[in-house]
Parts: structure tokens; C-alpha cells; sequence
């Protein structure tokens, strides 16, 4: 989980490694998913959210599809056809 | 309160407090109780996914947002210097304390320097981008590397 100047410098660093590019997180979204995940941290009755809460936060901030699913076995393999 | 909910707690005022990991031993002063009974506890809460531990069984190596080791991801806060454990978790170090801070990364494919002002209504306008390559469903699978 790393920052990058811009779209450009990711596809530049996947493309060295050999990696796909995975969807873009923007500097506001990923405040928000902070937020969820760590404003309660230091409480004794803090805890991570559950999956299914996941994909809900995920899919508040526009962030859908299997690589945001938290439950997803199939994420990469689509193109393979159904198995 | 439950016994690891104490542990849990214990770890993560050290951390504010100090910006560094506590030992078994400091775990164990802050709750008045015995190592073993801590560590105990520390695998339960690994269970939990509240913490990331060395090969030992007894180092803390993440109390996310918080790095129980030098990282990339510096965040300032209040005078502390405190490590995060990547990006998300950088931002994740003011949320979880409630105070301002300056977070200091980089770009990871050419280095430059991040600077972002992070307020208590998060950080200010920003072109600068989050990459993650490991999709949810598998970010505990290593979550070290993810």
C-alpha cells in the first residue's frame, strides 16, 4: 500500500515489476477509509469492520468490483471463464 | 474490561504516548501482570488481527496503524515522530490519535518526497495517489508485504 505522484508513476512501477495496475485510490478516499478503520482504535470497544461492512465502506467511496471484496476467491480470474 | 481488551489497550497507549512499540515487560506494568499471561494475550489478539507479531511470539511488529519499526511512512504528531506501516496507515496515525500531523512519504516509483498537512478534518487538497496490489480478500494472507 504506497503512494505515488501520479497515475503515470504507477503504471511506470507495475509495468517494471511486471505487475498489473490495480484501481487508483485518491488522497480524500483514502482519508475516509482511514477514518473507518482507525478513529476508534485507541477505545475499548473498537474493532475492524467485518467484511460485509467492508464492502459497504468500499462501495460508499466508489470503490467496487472483486478487488475491493473482501470475500472475492475469484479476483484475476475472470478472464479465464467460470470454472 | 476483559483481560485482552487491557492488553490491547495497554499496547496502543504506548504507542501514542511514545510513537514506539512497548515491550512484553512494559505490556505487562501497565496492566500489573505477568509476561506469560501477556503473551497469552498477544496471541489471541494476532487471532483478532489487532496485532502483527516478530517470529518470537513476544516483538510487536504492527499495532496498525502504528510500526513497531522504521518504515517510509513517517508521520509527526504533537512533537512524536511515529512510524506507519504503509500509506493508508499513515493517514490512519492522526485519525486514530485526533490531532493534526505531517505525514513524510514518497513516491514509490520515483522518490520524491510527500509532504501532506493532515488536519482534524483530514489533509487538504492532494493529486498524489494510494496503489494497492493485493486485492481485500487476501491482504492478511501477508500482510506484511500488502
Amino acid at each position: 500500500m504506497l503512494f505515488f505522484r501520479s497515475e503515470e508513476q504507477v503504471r511506470s512501477w507495475c509495468a517494471a515489476r511486471g505487475d498489473p495496475m490495480r484501481p487508483l485510490v485518491r488522497i480524500d478516499q483514502l482519508w475516509a477509509l482511514a477514518t473507518t478503520w482507525y478513529s476508534t482504535r485507541l477505545q475499548a470497544d473498537s474493532r475492524r469492520p467485518k467484511p460485509e461492512e467492508m464492502r459497504s465502506i468500499f462501495a460508499g467511496l466508489g470503490l467496487e468490483g472483486d478487488f475491493w471484496d473482501p470475500r472475492s476467491d475469484t479476483f484475476g480470474r475472470h478472464k479465464e471463464g467460470p470454472s | 474490561m476483559d483481560f485482552d481488551t487491557q492488553i490491547k489497550l495497554a499496547i496502543y497507549t504506548h504507542f501514542a504516548e511514545t510513537g514506539r512499540r512497548p515491550s512484553l515487560e512494559d505490556v505487562a506494568s501497565r496492566v500489573v501482570s505477568d509476561a506469560g499471561r501477556v503473551r497469552d494475550a498477544y496471541g489471541r489478539l494476532r487471532q483478532q488481527r489487532v496485532l502483527v507479531l516478530e517470529s518470537d511470539g513476544t516483538t510487536i511488529r504492527m499495532a496498525p496503524p502504528f510500526s513497531g519499526i522504521p518504515t517510509q511512512h513517517l508521520v509527526k504528531v504533537g512533537g512524536i515522530d511515529y512510524f506507519a506501516n504503509c500509506a493508508w496507515d499513515s493517514l490512519g496515525v492522526p485519525a486514530a490519535l485526533h490531532r493534526p500531523a505531517e505525514v513524510l512519504s514518497r513516491c514509490e516509483q520515483t522518490g520524491e518526497p510527500l509532504r501532506l498537512e493532515v488536519g482534524l478534518d483530514g489533509p487538504g487538497p492532494s493529486t498524489w495517489l494510494f496503489h494497492c496490489l493485493v486485492p481485500a480478500a487476501k491482504w492478511w494472507e501477508d500482510i506484511v508485504f500488502t
